[in-house]
């Protein structure tokens, strides 16, 4: 039953091939509230199935399979162009290391936090995914770049989401990746700091191609000022709430 | 493969000719502004401007949205505007017919994009019926053998090959093949930034590089078989030929594609052709490359590049290759360009690139058959969407939606043919608004005669930033000032004092003849002090290879107070670090010509000292025990004059062997010998002028501005630079009329001559009479902060030092005046406005400022040369945007120095003014894009990052202000003051100037003194045009008597 369990588990937390799954579905789906709905909830089934199982039957191939699939994710971020499709692949990198979290047996509540501190970035994402589509008919990088100079609102959020799934300080994803690197062994803390180093190289590569450079395509319009406002009250409150709960659970 | 003596000429003519649309760009140690496009001012303005956007990819125009914000701003003259829309309109039948004039109106003042889209697959029918609202026509399949040509014309055989495979498949060889030949450059042309230096440079280029690459290991491991290529052949020439057969490309082909690659780091080819040509620079002799060189490294990199990817990914591998592909797979080779290229629909992109990853043939068909009639649907939407748009804008809402077929078709041609001359349009209505301002504050009434002498009299630069300055010194005192080009008229080529190289204080169109030395007067010693010895030795510490690593944890904290004090105090930090500097030491300037025995006792007097040196060096003998009878006939021996044991050998007791290995150590290791002297004098023969030349030079000088008469007891000559530091750029704000150096050394060098007795009787005979109160002093004139500083005081007769006090408080509240008029533009918007103390501190700190990115504005927004007497522009405020040189027709009944005005000092600011225009309106291509990311490259010139070609043109912070251009982009509007037939006869005298005013890269006005009235050269022929007021109110009689006939 337990394994049965796990093997679910790697469908919602996903690790490949099992990760599939949960990639076609995002990309199925255009709408952004179901969207959105699929990335919050859809790790948190995993995180119940986990629970509910026991991780200590084959402990060790969990975590090498979770840290493989992590890596393997955060490589692919680097070739995606789709802003969609990269948040899938972020999350698809990231959430796996809710594994190695849960091997190191945090509390239900520690273990509900990490999965969503991790899923913060990719949810984020998907906001600028529909922001540039609205406003650029796709969100697909390399194809109308410089933003900077016309959208600066627009850019300025595109800069801090990337920021945000870079897992820099500040953002719930750098303290979720603090509480999984203080209990890895060697070889774990180096696997997570490699995927950790691709999230940044695949960030850069992400802003290069929308928010830097020369600008080019068409005119649009930039996000209001009560919607940047509004997103920058959001991430406001993530990085807030991401303090708090560092404070109190790691 | 050996090439023919013929075959290699041929090639390298090619690459020359290739080449020359590429301007010269010159080590930044002297910046040189010119015209980007120089290599086509052959050409019509719009003409050239069209072939640099194609060689270039820079733009020669604003953008539309810039040009409306400055409409909206008052610095376009709408009228002009209107009148040009209505003139062009009237060439277009098809839009005259619905109103062309409200449409075009309405496109250029309130639309921002193009309404011209390109369109490849949608038809005319296709917008007609979209603006209709109805839909396209049902699509008729797609025609596959169209897009495979399609593709073939994407990719002509000049377009370099690894272009080719970066469209197809994504790969970005370009940029790798940039990389590595940036690589290169970086290592072979360093000049002394590196602490290890390349091997084999004194062999040139392409040789150079040839043997390390040969055995690269980097490249190696990357596949890249630089080897295999390089050893097809013995000469560059012949790696050239190879290769451009072996990728297939035909010979008719060669030239243009030769000059793609070239222009693709057209920054650096500019420096290379610079180099290859400038015989004098000590880098180029001691290691020669050319651009012959730099092509072929650049093809073997590139064949290196297109093997490896055609051998690891299966790409084509030359043209036959890449022929066979399109061939066989049109979709999907098309596809992949739409992707590749950044063309994609948006909404399909994605779908796009997996299905090309993928390729497979029946996917690709499938895509193919949804893509094309997609973007034929997107393309007639774009079409109607931007007609409908302008149509509301300019309030006729059907105006395109009633016209049938045929009509709307000949409207969007003459429309896309509009667009293609709107930059003109534009360029044109910003010129005459700045064309009617400066006209209108003009003073047209003549002189009146003055009643004595002025207190001073001033002659500053012809640059625009001494407009200023001069107006101020004009309205707080007795000052007369004069425009005269920076070097004063005198070519000089200039070995400072400690310096081995020369540097060519004149434009960079004249070759100076003369050589002037600075030594020193001996006053102070020049034993290196304690602070000097511990710069060198940090300096040393910090570029060598190892030492940096325990240097920073050693000494670090030292470079830290160094770092605070710059940044929180860097005023009064500069003042403390200058009294523990060394000051330079006070030096004189040989300026007088040698004569034969001079130079002979010259060259007498430094063997003798190297003679004492080299008996101390070999023997150990103190000078007090030789006597000047041996040096002497040591000297005679090595010289080969004297025969026999000498006095030295006899005293000493030296062997026959000992003394003739002695004297050939003089001859070899200390250069003591005939043919080494003889070339020492020949050098010594360089240094000075004679005194005719002086003569004539000073004589030339005075005439040209006007100054025969009337001296005062003050002329200063004031030279110009700009003092700033951590800047790359400071030299692009020196003096353009000196090569990009300080001013001031021709100031001496003028001043030297004019206060020579013997000069001044003989310019007496020429009816220039210089009094003897008159004392020529030479001043610099410090651009950032506005100080003039006097020079050689030491000089100055006791009967003049009465009156220095009162000069130095003219200058210095000139100083505080333009400091009050011209800081306030370089404050952030809403700043207070400074006191005129408060704005002198600020210009003064921006001289000493390491953070400050701006120092001053240079010569932005300069617009007008105004060539003539300075009662025309003396009252008036002209913004500093004027060069203003002095001219007195009067002076000049058979035009030479009006000539000689126009080729010289004309041609420099038209490259100025160039260099503005096209660094502003694509400050990326043309400019050199934000200082902030620059670093300096081989102490040569900046790059971006870490890695890129050598920028050319001016930085963003010279041009743009907030990412808006501060300078106006126009043309340099000249005005000369002459009588028509005078000053016409003189630029049509002038090959150069002729060719610039005819093809539109000046324009010129001639203000006729004697008939009152103004012409301008307008499309190829001159036109009276009316003066901007009732002109002047009594004719300048002085002037029609003494006009030529």
């Amino acid at each position: 039953m337990s394994i049965l369990l796990l093997v679910l588990a790697a469908f919602f937390l996903p690790l490949f091939p099992a990760s599939v799954v949960f990639n076609r579905l995002a990309a199925a789906n255009d709408h952004l509230g179901v969207r959105l709905a699929l990335f919050v909830l859809w790790p948190q089934i995993g995180v119940l199935l986990i629970l509910w199982s026991d991780l200590a039957v084959a402990p060790g191939l969990i975590a090498a399979w979770a840290l493989l699939s992590a890596l393997l994710y955060a490589f692919r971020m680097l070739t995606v162009r789709e802003v969609g499709r990269w948040s899938a692949m972020l999350a698809s990198s990231a959430w796996p290391l809710a594994w190695l979290y849960a091997l190191q047996t945090p509390g239900v509540a520690n273990l509900v936090a990490f999965t969503l501190a991790l899923t913060v970035a990719p949810v984020l994402m998907l906001l600028v995914c529909a922001a540039l589509t609205t406003r650029l008919e796709a969100a697909y990088t390399g194809l109308h770049g410089g933003l900077a100079r016309d959208l600066p609102r627009l850019s300025g959020v595109i800069v801090v989401t990337t920021l945000a799934a870079m897992a820099l300080p500040l953002f719930p994803g750098f303290f979720a990746l603090l509480a999984v690197l203080g209990g890895a062994t060697l070889w774990m803390a180096i696997g997570i700091l490699l995927t950790w180093l691709l999230w940044s190289w695949a960030g850069v590569r992400l802003l290069e191609g929308t928010v830097f450079g020369p600008r080019s395509g068409p005119i649009a319009a930039d996000l209001t000022v009560l919607a940047a406002w509004g997103l920058s009250l959001l991430i406001g409150v993530i990085v807030a709430g991401g303090l708090a709960w560092t404070g109190g659970a790691l | 493969m050996n090439l023919s003596l013929g075959r290699r000429l041929k090639i390298r003519s090619m690459v020359h000719m290739a080449a020359e649309p590429i301007p010269n760009l010159w080590p930044m140690r002297t910046f040189i502004h010119h015209n980007p496009l120089h290599g086509l001012e052959d050409l019509p303005f719009p003409e050239a401007v069209a072939q640099g956007e194609a060689l270039f990819h820079g733009r020669g125009f604003l953008k539309r949205a810039d040009y409306q914000q400055w409409l909206a701003l008052g610095r376009v003259d709408r009228d002009s505007l209107e009148a040009s829309i209505h003139a062009t309109v009237g060439e277009y039948p098809a839009l005259q017919s619905i109103d062309g004039n409200a449409l075009i109106h309405a496109l250029l003042t309130r639309r921002r994009d193009p309404v011209t889209c390109q369109r490849a697959f949608a038809s005319l029918d296709d917008v007609a019926a979209t603006l209709a609202g109805e839909a396209p026509q049902a699509p008729h399949g797609v025609n596959v053998e169209a897009l495979a040509d399609q593709l073939r014309g994407a990719f002509p055989p000049e377009r370099p090959f690894y272009e080719v495979l970066d469209a197809l498949f994504g790969t970005r060889t370009g940029e790798t093949l940039d990389e590595l030949l940036i690589k290169t450059c970086l290592d072979f042309f360093d000049e002394g930034q590196s602490a290890w230096q390349m091997p084999g440079r004194e062999k040139g280029l392409f040789t150079a590089w040839s043997r390390l690459a040969r055995r690269n290991l980097r490249l190696f491991l990357r596949g890249l078989h630089v080897h295999r290529i390089v050893g097809q052949a013995d000469s560059p020439e012949g790696v050239i030929a190879f290769i451009l057969d072996e990728l297939g490309i035909p010979e008719e082909a060669w030239p243009d594609l030769i000059a793609r690659e070239l222009t693709h780091l057209h920054g650096w080819a500019g420096f290379i052709r610079w180099r290859a040509t400038t015989s004098h620079y000590y880098w180029a002799r001691e290691y020669p490359a050319d651009l012959v060189d730099f092509l072929a490294i650049r093809l073997v990199l590139a064949l290196a590049l297109v093997r490896e990817h055609a051998s690891r990914w299966r790409m084509p591998g030359n043209r036959t290759e890449l022929d066979t592909l399109i061939t066989e797979r049109p979709a999907e080779c098309y596809l992949r360009h739409e992707l590749f290229t950044g063309v994609v629909l948006p909404p399909l992109a994605e779908r796009v690139e997996d299905v090309v990853a993928r390729g497979r043939p029946a996917e690709v068909a499938t895509l193919l058959g949804r893509y094309v009639p997609a973007r034929r649907r997107v393309e007639s939407e774009r079409q109607a969407r931007a007609l409908d748009d302008l149509a509301e804008l300019a309030g006729m809402p059907e105006a395109f939606r009633q016209l049938d077929r045929d009509h709307l078709g000949r409207v969007l041609d003459e429309l896309a043919a509009f667009e293609k001359r709107e930059g003109m349009i534009w360029l044109e209505a910003m010129e005459a608004g700045y064309r009617h301002s400066l006209l209108a504050r003009l003073r047209w009434e003549p002189p009146a005669p003055r009643a004595k002498r002025p207190f001073a009299q001033l002659l500053f630069c012809i640059d625009v930033r001494s407009e200023r300055i001069r107006r101020q010194l004009e309205t707080i005192g007795d000052y007369q000032t004069y425009g005269i080009a920076g070097f004063f008229g005198v070519p000089v080529s200039f070995i400072a004092l400690g310096k081995g190289s020369e540097d060519h204080l004149c434009p960079v169109v004249v070759t100076p003849k003369n050589l002037v030395l600075e030594v020193s007067t001996g006053a102070e010693k020049l034993d290196t002090d304690l602070y000097s010895s511990a710069e060198h030795l940090l300096h040393d510490l910090k570029h060598s290879v190892l030492s940096p690593y325990f240097t920073v944890e050693a000494i670090g904290l030292l470079f830290g107070f160094d770092l605070v004090g710059k940044t929180i105090a860097p005023r009064a930090y500069n003042r403390w670090r200058h009294k523990i500097e060394t000051d330079k030491p006070s030096t004189r300037l040989l300026v007088d010509k040698l004569t034969r025995e001079q130079a002979d006792s010259v060259v007498r007097a430094l063997q003798r000292v190297i003679i004492v040196e080299a008996i101390h060096k070999e023997f150990g003998i103190e000078r007090e025990s030789i006597t000047d009878a041996m040096i002497r006939e040591l000297r005679e021996a090595a010289m080969e004059n004297h025969a026999g044991q000498t006095q030295f050998a006899r005293d000493f007791a030296l062997s026959e062997s000992a003394e003739s290995r002695f004297i050939r150590t003089l001859q070899g290791d200390y250069r003591i010998n005939r043919s080494y002297a003889q070339m020492q004098l020949e050098r010594l023969g360089r240094i000075g002028f004679s005194l005719e030349e002086q003569t004539y030079f000073v004589a030339q000088a005075l005439r040209s501005i006007g100054l025969t008469e009337g001296f005062s007891r003050f002329v200063i000559l004031t030279g110009h630079g700009s003092h700033s530091h951590n800047n790359p750029y400071e030299s692009a704000l020196d003096c353009g009329a000196c090569g990009g150096s300080h001013g001031l050394v021709s100031a001496r060098v003028l001043a030297h001559m004019a206060n020579k007795p013997a000069v001044r009787r003989r310019i007496r005979q020429q009816g220039i009479h210089i009094p003897d109160d008159a004392w020529f002093l030479p001043a610099f004139h410090n651009t950032t902060s506005d100080q003039i500083q006097l020079h050689d005081l030491d000089l100055l007769p006791a009967s003049h030092l009465v009156y220095l006090e009162r000069l130095r408080n003219g200058l210095h509240a000139a100083k505080r005046r333009c400091a009050a008029e011209r800081v306030p533009t370089l404050l952030p918007e809403g700043a207070p406005e400074p006191d005129p103390i408060r704005a002198a501190r600020i210009a003064e700190r921006n001289t000493v400022d390491w953070a400050q990115v701006r120092p001053e504005w240079g010569l932005a927004r300069n617009a007008g040369f105004i060539i003539g007497r300075r009662h025309l522009t003396e009252a008036s405020d002209l913004e500093g945007r004027a060069f203003l040189h002095s001219y007195d027709y009067r002076l000049d009944p058979r035009g030479r120095l009006l000539e000689s005005i126009l080729t010289g000092p004309l041609v420099v600011a038209q490259w100025i003014n160039m260099e503005h225009y096209f660094s502003a309106v694509d400050n990326e291509r043309y400019g050199s894009g934000s200082k902030v990311y620059h670093n300096v490259a081989c102490r040569l010139g900046v790059i971006t990052g870490n890695l890129s070609d050598l920028r050319t043109g001016l930085p963003s912070q010279t041009v743009l202000q907030d990412g808006w251009p501060y300078h106006d982009p126009v043309r340099l509007l000249t005005l000369v003051e002459a009588p028509f037939e005078h000053a016409r006869a003189a630029i049509e005298g002038v090959a150069k100037v002729r060719s610039l005013v005819v093809n539109g890269w000046i324009l010129v006005m001639i203000l006729d003194p004697a008939t009152d009235r103004l012409y301008r050269f307008v499309e190829g022929e001159w036109r009276e045009e009316a003066l901007p007021d009732a002109g002047r109110d009594a004719t300048d009689e002085s002037a029609a008597e003494g006009a030529p006939s």
